[in-house]
């Protein structure tokens, strides 16, 4: 379980002639087996934020910190689209993540798969799943890593209703066995109120503007009326600050 | 639930099934070989056989070469032995010099702008102009012929290479980069194989005017190989030797991309989609489940 600690992190992207800022002074510290999810409309800085925590981009300014006690966090990743190899196996591409590839890597990575019930496509190609079952690769990978920390941006975004539902109950599994810290991006408020325990409001222009902690018991579910009030509380939210969520 | 009647569809006639087959696509291209080897047969009784050998003439004489009866000073298995030797070692060169131009080219803004007007150029010209060329610079021999080649070929591998590396997925890199792949195994793994499709681009259109140059250069600048025997044929004024080298010459570039391009392509991209091959989803993700 990792701490995540961001001090006025800034994001600014220059263009030809002009600036943009993507993230606007956003301090927050997410610790232990928390489940946080970031809201907010589009190009309110999201997967911005994501895309730093990673390191595949650097902030302009500010502070962060990825720990796991005194060493720095293990991170795993599961993206909007599933990001497989499609030229290698799902079980190599699995492997392709790991730091180690020896026979106790590859039965963890087994494991993960069987977690997520692919057990019997390691040796498939990608282009032979479906979106769903791509998708679920893409988790398994993250949690093959055995990361301290999981970052998710809008992993069920591109799945049919079903599908997603599916999966979303295999991720809040998935979570309670493995008691990881996850940051999950998403723009679907249901989701985030189904699957978190803290969520995080951003606003157009990259602001933090509210943090709201979800106290509603586990297992949630998505069609009931408390889930229902507390979507309908966080768009009250948004709308109280004008800036409602597409 | 709408209920469907299927009605069993009526059986066609002989007439009709023979219409189907001579519509088939297949069909379509045997009956257009038959029509030219018709055409070259009527063709054979109104032109003079030293213009147009007859077709059977043709196949005698190919017969015999591959049986290696010839009065040629080199058996087809010489020739075409020794053209394929020039062509390996011309495009092994070509990749030697092309990859790196073109992996400076995909990577590098101002190397792009540096190299772009040759490369145009380079793709413009005719096979047949750095044949001459090479028989000028170099003479009779092997070089002429092996140089000919190389640069033949290489601008279609600068060209492709440097395309495939501005065509490397953005997102598998990121995807490498987060889960923090060092850069070797991301080279390997990701650039390399992303690099394919284009290397085989490169393989294929290089290898196909590289081919042509060959020919052109050992005609004029060489004294062996199979562009030289069918030159030679071309001075005895024997018809049937020029026809049937050329049909060799057809013959072994399909065969290259039959059995050679088109085996390694197939095993290289076996991950791409066969519907054939696709597993079935899993009973978790069946609607029914979901609904429990």
């Amino acid at each position: 379980m990792a701490t995540i600690r961001l001090e006025k992190l800034r994001k600014e992207f220059i263009t030809d002639d002009s600036k943009v800022v993507a993230l606007n002074d956003v301090s927050f510290e997410v610790s232990g087996q928390e489940f946080v999810s970031v809201i907010g409309p589009s190009g309110c800085g999201k997967s911005t934020l994501l895309n730093i925590l990673s390191g595949i981009e650097t902030a302009t300014s500010g502070k962060l910190e990825i720990t796991e006690g005194e060493r720095q966090a293990r991170l795993g990743y599961v993206f909007q689209a599933a990001r497989l190899l499609p030229w290698r196996t799902v079980m190599d591409n699995l492997l392709f993540v790991q730091d180690v590839r020896d026979k106790e890597t590859r039965e963890r990575c087994q494991r993960y798969l069987e977690m997520v019930e692919l057990g019997h496509t390691g040796k498939q190609y990608p282009s032979q799943l479906s979106g769903g079952m791509q998708q679920r690769a893409g988790i398994a990978r993250a949690f093959s890593t055995e990361p301290d920390l999981l970052l998710m941006d809008e992993p069920f975004s591109h799945l049919d209703a079903i599908t997603g539902r599916s999966l979303r109950r295999e991720l809040h599994e998935l979570w309670t066995r493995t008691k990881k810290t996850v940051l999950f991006v998403t723009h679907d408020v249901t989701e985030a109120v189904e699957l978190s325990t803290r969520i995080l409001m951003f606003a157009k222009g990259g602001h933090l503007v509210e943090e709201v902690t979800m106290d509603l018991p586990f297992p949630r579910d998505a069609t009931s009326d408390e889930v229902a009030l507390a979507r309908a509380d966080i768009m009250r939210r948004f709308e109280a600050l004008d800036l409602v969520a597409t | 639930m709408s209920a469907t009647t299927l009605r069993r569809p009526a059986l066609p006639s002989s007439g009709a099934k023979l219409v189907n087959v001579l519509k088939a696509n297949r069909s379509a291209r045997i009956m257009s070989w038959i029509s030219l080897l018709v055409a070259w047969q009527l063709a054979t009784l109104v032109i003079p056989s030293e213009l147009i050998p007859p077709p059977a003439q043709v196949l005698e004489f190919m017969w015999n070469e591959v049986r290696a009866v010839t009065v040629a000073p080199e058996t087809l298995y010489m020739s075409f032995g020794l053209s394929f030797e020039r062509l390996g070692v011309g495009l092994a060169i070509a990749f030697a010099i092309g990859t790196p131009i073109g992996l400076a080219m995909g990577m590098y803004k101002p190397v792009e702008h540096f190299l772009h007007d040759f490369v145009v150029v380079g793709l413009a010209m005719p096979s047949l102009v750095w044949a001459l060329v090479a028989g000028m610079w170099f003479g009779f021999g092997n070089l002429a012929p092996v140089i000919t080649v190389t640069l033949a070929a290489v601008t279609f591998v600068v060209i492709n290479i440097a395309e495939g590396v501005r065509n490397v997925p953005k997102e598998l890199l990121d995807m490498s980069a987060a889960y923090g792949v060092s850069r070797w195994r991301t080279i390997r793994h990701v650039i390399f194989p992303s690099l394919m499709p284009f290397f085989f681009a490169a393989l294929r259109y290089g290898f196909a005017n590289a081919w042509k140059g060959l020919v052109l250069a050992e005609v004029w600048a060489s004294t062996s190989g199979a562009g030289w025997v069918i030159k030679f044929w071309y001075d005895a004024h024997r018809s049937q030797g020029i026809v049937g080298y050329a049909l060799f010459f057809i013959l072994v570039a399909i065969l290259i991309e039959r059995l050679v391009f088109g085996r390694l392509s197939n095993y290289v991209f076996r991950w791409r989609a066969t519907t054939s091959r696709e597993i079935p989803e899993p009973a978790s993700e069946a609607p029914a489940k979901e609904g429990a």
